[in-house]
């Protein structure tokens, strides 16, 4: 994957955005579900961010048009979260954790070896269009430790450099990686017993 | 009645107000930076912190319970709590900074936290000096940081607006700014961006901070994050003088304070007055520095001939002896006497005085309204401070076409303070071959086009009351010396540290800036006496006091009376209000 660059990302967004029929049927929908408005920003921004891929300033202003809110307000929840994204990304956006027990089992290197095997840096898109590579600050997952956020959705866990090659080419396939059930290691009861002993 | 014990002391209180508003009004201290009276109260910056508890009550008998020692027992909430949003309850009691160490650690400890990326450079921080952020820094915070690190780095001399520089490093987010947008001015422009220590207010891509109110931003903003493009760097607070005042540019009567150095007027902030304003003002009224300072008229001019491009500066009495010539030489039906929406009433009426009785006729005015103009907010279509002035002193009130039928009937025309050329009213035509005496205070196209310019004290020089739209009468105070007025003698000037302690040889004070005019009233007391007529005003409040006898709905109304109840709403019936 050659060329690496930010800015000049692969597809060229839509100059003007626009919500289709079915999608503002599922606003006025999830208008019903809550007291105010103000509450829908945030399912109407995935709505958009899912069909559009992003939510730059321009589709702020449509999801604050579509909702009658201020675009400041609707441009304050936006950037409040991460995980709308604010600029076009790559189709594939990898989070990769860099937090302390990631960061400590091999995130880094992990970041690493993304970066020599996509020719990009931290925070870069392919020129493909097909992968940004991100840190992530810790999500919540340091039993797996080291471990990516695939665009907002599955966790690979227990990363390796192999595991990383096999998860690329997966998404280049066009498959998502499966979900992996980790059972954490359960306390023996007998354990309990010992320390606690009172319940028997 | 409930019962609340605040450090030890009692007090009854009804309803259910606010736990910091009733401390405030008790006149104790509280330390706070988010909320604000007239806003929602969000608790973010954490400043307010007070301990807070109930008296444990026996279910079942109603009584107190007691502890061993025959106290009431108290139940303390299991934290502390933020007071600007706690409604207060029968039998709370509450523990401030004063009695409680643990709420000391509190205030220290949450303005550490603010302070962490807050920058050290209130030496060159237009708000130094009237900073709550520097001043509780100073009374409750800790003596250093314990963070060595290198602070976060934000955005700096961001122009928000026309009129608003933001510089994001110094904000706390304690979201007045957003709120007061979201609240009070409605136009949703501001919001904060980002998250922790990133965050700070801003605007929707691609829009403008062009709020007409959006300098109030600047007053609420308790820390220098944002600041008037136009004042940034201009002055220390504390060099200025701060001196009330009315804003002068629409009808609705904004209470104001404007702050002087060296006679210029520097910048305008609006005066808390609930009945009028509460904390507000528009943009458009702190332009009135203009006004103020500059294109003053000064020195009284004289047009020598018709023909002549320039006026020529001229003497007092020069001016007056032209004026009684004129008058003399002129059948009083030729003559044309306007008074002036943009003049005080005092102005007005020592002017029709002199109408009357000398050029036998009562002034008219016209009002200058603008339709669409207002919002039903600040703004309102009265373009004039003093239009309901001008209608209680019975002055008629003229259309245009009437006001071009009696220019173009008249031979000579007194006017006061009033661009009838700028506003299209009448053009420069029409007063070729009049003679024009113009009382005014700057040099405006009418002003240019007269035969003699009187210069007249302006809303900042002199003391002057002001009717508004809603009828309510407020006054004004010198905040600028005059050629004739010095701050030391007189004692309604208000006196700052330069003004006590600085000399004219020093670099810290400036002679200049002294506008050469006089109020009106003391010229037409000059003029009087030409006449032989021994009517004298020195001071507004004796013109007042003669139309205390003349006006019903002016009886009994001081400057005393304005100013111990804000300003006085004027009726027929009533004309006392109710003191606030």
């Amino acid at each position: 994957m050659a060329k690496k660059g930010s800015k000049n990302t692969a597809t060229n967004p839509p100059t003007s955005y626009s919500f289709t029929k079915e999608q503002l049927k599922e606003i006025e929908a999830l208008k019903a579900k809550y007291p105010e408005v103000q509450a829908v920003t945030l399912p109407v921004l995935w709505i958009a961010q899912d069909s559009f891929g992003h939510v730059n300033p321009d589709v702020q202003a449509l999801v604050a048009k579509t909702l009658d809110l201020p675009e400041s307000h609707v441009h304050g929840v936006a950037e409040f979260y991460t995980q709308y994204f604010k600029e076009p990304k790559g189709k594939h956006v990898l989070d990769v954790c860099t937090c302390l027990s990631c960061g400590l089992s091999g995130g880094v290197d992990i970041v690493r070896h993304l970066e020599k095997k996509l020719g990009i840096n931290v925070g870069e898109t392919t020129a493909d269009g097909q992968f940004t590579l991100q840190e992530a600050e810790c999500l919540g997952a340091c039993g797996y430790a080291p471990m990516m956020q695939i665009t907002n959705d599955v966790y690979v866990n227990h990363l390796t450099p192999e595991k990383v090659d096999k998860v690329l080419d997966q998404l280049i396939s066009g498959s998502t990686p499966d979900f992996e059930s980790i059972a954490m290691p359960l306390v023996d009861s007998t354990h309990t017993t010992k320390r606690g002993g009172s319940n028997e | 009645m409930a019962e609340i014990v605040i450090d030890g002391k009692s007090y009854s209180f009804e309803g259910k107000p606010k736990l910091l508003d009733f401390i405030l009004s008790k006149d104790k201290e509280v330390p706070f930076f988010c909320y604000h009276p007239s806003m929602s109260a969000p608790a973010n910056c954490r400043m307010c912190m007070v301990k807070v508890g109930q008296y444990v009550k026996n279910r079942d008998t109603g009584e107190y319970e007691l502890d061993e020692h025959g106290e009431r027992q108290i139940r303390w909430f299991p934290k502390l709590q933020t007071s600007c949003n706690m409604d207060m309850m029968d039998d709370m009691i509450v523990h401030t900074h004063e009695t409680d160490n643990l709420v000391k650690r509190a205030h220290k400890d949450t303005l550490e936290m603010i302070l962490i990326n807050h920058p050290l450079d209130c030496p060159i921080c237009d708000q130094a000096g009237e900073c709550p952020l520097q001043i509780q820094t100073y009374k409750y915070g800790p003596e250093g940081s314990r963070f060595e690190v290198k602070k976060q780095h934000k955005p700096k001399h961001v122009q928000l607006g026309p009129r608003v520089t933001l510089d994001a490093e110094r904000c706390i987010n304690c979201t007045r700014c957003t709120r007061f947008t979201d609240e009070i001015s409605q136009s949703h422009q501001l919001t904060i961006t980002r998250r922790g220590d990133k965050n700070h207010p801003t605007t929707a891509p691609g829009t403008v901070f062009d709020d007409p109110y959006s300098m109030n931003t600047i007053d609420l903003c308790p820390v220098g994050a944002l600041t008037s493009t136009d004042f940034r760097f201009k002055a220390r607070v504390w060099e200025m003088n701060q001196t009330p005042g009315l804003d002068i540019t629409n009808g609705k009567g904004v209470n104001v304070d404007l702050w002087t150095r060296d006679n210029l007027v520097l910048r305008i902030t609006p005066r808390h007055n609930p009945h009028v304003n509460d904390y507000w003002m528009t943009d458009k009224g702190r332009d009135a520095i203009q006004l103020y300072n500059e294109n003053r008229l000064s020195t009284p001019s004289l047009r020598l001939h018709p023909k002549d491009k320039d006026l020529v500066m001229t003497s007092w009495d020069n001016t007056l002896q032209t004026i009684q010539e004129i008058v003399e030489s002129t059948d009083s039906k030729q003559i044309l006497s306007l008074g002036s929406p943009y003049a005080s009433v005092e102005e007005n009426a020592a002017w029709a005085h002199f109408s009357q009785t000398i050029l036998k006729q009562k002034p008219s005015y016209t009002a200058h309204v603008e339709k669409g103009a207002g919002d039903g907010f600040l703004l309102v279509d009265d373009q004039a401070p003093n239009t309901a002035g001008c209608d209680l002193l019975g002055l008629k009130k003229r259309t245009k076409a009437a006001l071009k039928k009696a220019v173009s009937e008249s031979q000579v025309i007194f006017s006061l303070h009033d661009d009838y050329i700028e506003r299209g009213w009448i053009t420069k035509e029409d007063l070729k071959g009049k003679t024009w005496i113009y009382f005014g205070t700057n040099l405006t196209q009418i002003a240019n086009a007269a035969t003699l310019t009187v210069p007249i004290t302006c809303a900042a020089e002199h003391t002057a009351s002001y009717i508004n739209v809603d009828q309510r009468i407020q006054r004004t105070y010198p905040a600028k010396e005059t050629k004739y007025t010095n701050r030391r003698l007189d004692l309604e000037m208000s006196e700052g540290r330069l003004d006590r302690f600085g000399t004219k040889f020093d670099h810290w004070v400036n002679e200049d800036n002294k506008i050469d005019c006089k109020p009106l009233w003391e010229i037409v007391s000059d003029l009087f006496s030409l006449w032989g007529q021994t009517i004298t005003y020195r001071h507004g409040r004796d013109v007042l006091e003669s139309l205390n006898q003349t006006i019903t709905a002016l009886d009994g109304i001081t400057y005393q009376a304005m100013d111990d109840h804000r300003g006085v709403l004027l009726s027929t019936s009533e004309p006392q209000e109710a003191s606030t």
